[in-house]
C-alpha cells in the first residue's frame, strides 16, 4: 500500500495540452476514481501514472518517492487494461504468474500465488484455459488476478468495466469494491460512468478538459458540486438548470415570467442578478394546484417503481422523477414543489456554485 | 428449389475462374504426373509406358541426388536466415514507425525483392569474386585469409543461400511488418508494467503471436528455397565456367534432361518429387497453423 501524489502535473503533445496541471492526492489505502466525459484526460492522467505516458512538466510520487523518470516495472504498480490485455498464446495461469517470471520468482511461489488469486476471483477452474475459452468476465477477472499476484503499491484501473453487459457490470462493480476492502490496496480507478464512481470511490476526482473540476466523496459531489459541469456530471438523471434572476429579497429566485423559487437562505448576489438555479430530479415531488412550481409536462415515462416526468418551467425544459403514482398525460400542468435545501445556485457566466 | 437455382447460378458464376485455375494450374500438374510415367524423347510422337522405372532410376543417379541435397540445404539454409533476420528487422522497423526515416528504411529492405534477378546476381558475383569482390578485400583488410567464395563446393552454397536470403528477406520483411502493425499496443504496455524488458517482450509477446505469420513465411520462403535457379545458375560456375555446375540444384538438373538431354519424362519425375517434398512441408507447415488456431 502506499500514496499517491500528483502536483500541478502537465501532459502536451507538441503545443497540444491535455492535461493541464493537475493535482490529486490520492491516500494511502483509498479507492480514488478519476471520472469526467470522454477526452478529459482522466486515461492520460492514468497512464502517467503507470509510466506509459512521460510526464511534461510537475512531479509524481508513489509512497513519497518521485517516479516521474522511474521505469513503470520499478514503480511497483499494476494496471487492469480496458480490453484486459491478456495475452492470447498463454494460459490464464500463465499470464497470471508472467510478472513474476520475469522476476525470476521460484516456480512454487509462482503456482501459489497464482492460486491464491485465483481462488480469491473464483478463476480455480479456468487456470489451464486460454483467455479466447473464457468469458468477458471472466477475462476481467484474470486481468485483475494479473494485478493482484505481484502483490502491488498502487492498483491503476483503466474503464476495466466498459467492455460487459449492464447486469455483469453491476456484478464486477460489487466484487472488485470485495477485492479492495480485502485487500486494501491504494487503487486510482478511471470511468467515464458517474454511477460506477458514485458506487464505488472514497473519493471522486471529477476532470473535464485537462483540469480538476472537484476532488471529494461521492456525496460531497452530489450534494454540494462546486460548479454546473460537476452537478451536471454527478447524479442519473441529470439535474435541471434554470435560467433565473434573484429576487428582491434575495431569498428566491424568479424565472422571465415570474415564477419563483424559494432559496433556503439569503443569497449574497444583488436583486435581479442572473443566475442559474439547480435542482435534482429526485427532489421534485408533486403538491397540490395553488403551490409549487408549474410544470406543462412534454413526456411520461413511467417504469413501475418511478415515473420520469419531463416538462417545461415557464419555457425552459426539466425533468421529475417521481416515486409517487400519477396519473398524468402529455400536456396537463403538474405542480411541483422540493425542499429548498437541496436547490442550487451557480453564476450564470463562471458556472461557479454561490449558494 | 430457389436454393438449387441460387447454387446452379453460383456453380454457373465461378465456371470461366475455375477452367482458368484448372487449366494453367491444374492441367499442368496432371500432365506432369502422367509424363512420369512415361519415356519420351520431346520429339518423338511414340511415348512408351515405363511405370515407375523414371522414379527408380532417380534413385541411383548421383547428379539428381547431388542437386536434390544442395536445393534442401539452400531452401532450409535461406529459411533459417531468412526468418529471424526478417522478423528483427521488421520489429526494429516497426520501433522507428513514426520515424521521418521510416519510409526510406521499408524500401530500402523491399527493394532486392523486386529487383530482377540476373542483375541482382552479377552483382552479387563481383562480390564474392575471389580476386576484385569488395568482400575479399574486406576481409584481406581486416587480416582474414581471402576466400574462394564461389569455386569452393561448400562456400559457394552458403554464397547462394546469401543470394537468396537477400531477395527473400524484403518479403518476410514486409509481411512481419504488418504483422506487428496488428498487434495490440496494449498487451506490450501489460508486458511493460510486468517487467519485460524490450528484447523480452519481442520474445515472450511477439515470437508467439506472429507464429501465423511466420509459418505463411516459412511456406513462402521454403517453396522459393526448393524452387531455387537463376541465383545457382548466374553465381556458381565451375572451373571452365559452364554455368551453374558448381552447385547443382533440382530445376537445373530438370531443364538439363528435359532440354538437353531430351528425356522429358525423367525430368517430369524430379518434378513430381519436387511437388511431393514441397507438398509434405506446406502440409506438415499448415497443419501446424491448424493445431494453433485450435488451441
Amino acid at each position: 500500500m502506499a500514496s499517491v501524489e500528483i502536483q500541478n502535473v502537465r501532459k502536451a503533445y507538441g503545443d497540444f495540452e491535455i492535461i493541464k496541471g493537475v493535482s490529486v492526492e490520492v491516500p494511502d489505502g483509498a479507492f480514488v476514481v478519476l471520472v469526467g466525459p470522454s477526452g478529459c484526460g482522466k486515461s492520460t492522467l492514468l497512464r502517467m501514472i503507470a509510466g506509459l505516458e512521460e510526464i511534461t512538466s510537475g512531479t509524481m510520487r508513489i509512497d513519497g518517492r518521485i517516479i516521474n523518470d522511474v521505469e513503470p516495472k520499478n514503480r511497483d504498480i499494476a494496471m487492469v487494461f480496458q480490453n484486459y490485455a491478456l495475452y492470447p498464446h498463454m494460459t490464464i495461469a500463465e499470464n497470471m504468474g508472467f510478472s513474476l517470471r520475469l522476476a525470476k520468482t521460484s516456480k512454487d511461489e509462482i503456482a501459489k500465488r497464482v492460486v491464491d488469486a485465483a481462488r480469491i476471483l473464483g478463476l480455480s477452474d479456468y487456470l489451464e484455459r486460454y483467455p479466447k475459452q473464457l468469458s468477458g468476465g471472466q477475462r476481467q477477472r484474470v486481468a485483475m488476478g494479473r494485478a493482484i499476484v505481484r502483490d502491488p503499491k498502487v492498483f491503476l484501473f483503466d474503464e476495466p468495466l466498459s467492455n460487459l453487459d449492464a447486469k455483469l457490470r453491476v456484478q464486477m462493480r460489487a466484487e472488485l469494491k470485495d477485492i479492495h476492502a480485502r485487500l486494501k490496496t491504494t487503487t486510482v480507478y478511471v470511468t467515464h460512468d458517474q454511477i460506477e464512481a458514485m458506487t464505488m470511490a472514497d473519493r471522486i476526482v471529477v476532470m473535464k478538459d485537462g483540469l480538476v473540476e472537484q476532488v471529494g466523496a461521492p456525496l460531497d459531489l452530489y450534494d454540494s458540486p462546486a460548479n454546473i459541469f460537476v452537478a451536471s456530471f454527478i447524479g442519473s438523471p441529470s439535474m435541471n438548470f434554470l435560467n433565473v434572476h434573484v429576487g428582491a429579497d434575495r431569498r428566491c429566485v424568479v424565472t422571465e415570467h415570474g415564477v419563483q423559487l424559494p432559496l433556503a437562505a439569503e443569497v449574497a448576489a444583488s436583486p435581479e442578478t442572473v443566475v442559474t438555479y439547480g435542482i435534482r430530479p429526485e427532489h421534485l415531488f408533486v403538491t397540490t394546484a395553488d403551490d409549487g412550481i408549474p410544470m406543462t409536462v412534454t413526456n411520461v415515462e413511467p417504469t413501475g417503481a418511478e415515473t420520469f416526468v419531463q416538462g417545461t418551467v415557464d419555457g425552459q425544459k426539466i425533468s421529475a422523477q417521481l416515486r409517487e403514482r400519477v396519473i398524468i398525460k402529455v400536456g396537463d400542468v403538474l405542480h411541483l414543489s422540493f425542499n429548498p435545501s437541496n436547490g442550487h445556485l451557480f453564476d450564470t457566466d463562471t458556472g461557479v456554485r454561490i449558494g | 428449389m430457389l436454393k438449387r437455382k441460387r447454387f446452379f447460378f453460383a456453380i454457373l458464376a465461378i465456371l470461366p475462374t475455375l477452367a482458368i485455375f484448372a487449366y494453367v494450374r491444374l492441367y499442368p500438374i496432371a500432365d506432369t504426373l502422367r509424363l512420369s510415367l512415361f519415356q519420351w524423347n520431346i520429339l518423338s510422337k511414340n511415348k512408351p509406358f515405363i511405370g515407375l522405372a523414371n522414379f527408380r532410376e532417380l534413385l541411383g543417379d548421383h547428379l539428381f541426388l547431388d542437386a536434390l541435397i544442395n536445393t534442401t540445404i539452400i531452401a532450409f539454409g535461406v529459411l533459417v536466415l531468412t526468418i529471424p533476420m526478417a522478423m528483427i528487422i521488421a520489429a526494429m522497423l516497426f520501433h522507428r514507425t513514426r520515424s521521418r526515416m521510416a519510409g526510406f528504411y521499408e524500401t530500402a529492405v523491399f527493394i532486392p525483392h523486386v529487383v530482377s534477378l540476373v542483375p541482382a546476381a552479377m552483382a552479387w558475383k563481383w562480390i564474392f569474386d575471389a580476386r576484385l569482390g569488395p568482400l575479399n578485400a574486406l576481409l584481406d583488410f581486416i587480416g582474414i585469409p581471402m576466400q574462394n567464395w564461389l569455386f569452393d563446393p561448400v562456400l559457394s552454397v552458403i554464397c547462394i543461400i546469401v543470394l537468396c536470403s537477400w531477395q527473400a528477406l524484403g518479403y518476410a520483411v514486409l509481411i512481419y511488418l504488418v504483422g506487428f502493425k496488428n498487434l495490440p499496443v496494449s498487451l506490450y504496455e501489460a508486458a511493460k508494467l510486468d517487467g519485460a524488458s524490450g528484447p523480452q517482450s519481442f520474445w515472450h509477446l511477439s515470437i508467439p503471436m506472429l507464429k501465423p505469420i511466420t509459418l505463411y513465411v516459412s511456406v513462402v520462403t521454403l517453396v522459393s528455397g526448393f524452387n531455387v535457379y537463376a541465383q545457382a545458375f548466374v553465381l556458381a560456375s565451375d572451373a571452365q565456367g559452364a554455368p551453374g555446375r558448381q552447385v547443382r540444384v533440382l530445376v537445373l538438373d530438370m531443364l538439363e534432361n528435359s532440354f538437353r538431354n531430351y528425356r522429358v519424362g525423367y525430368a517430369a519425375s524430379e518434378a513430381v518429387v519436387l511437388l511431393v517434398i514441397v507438398l509434405g512441408l506446406t502440409l506438415i507447415q499448415f497443419s501446424m497453423l491448424r493445431e494453433r488456431g485450435k488451441s
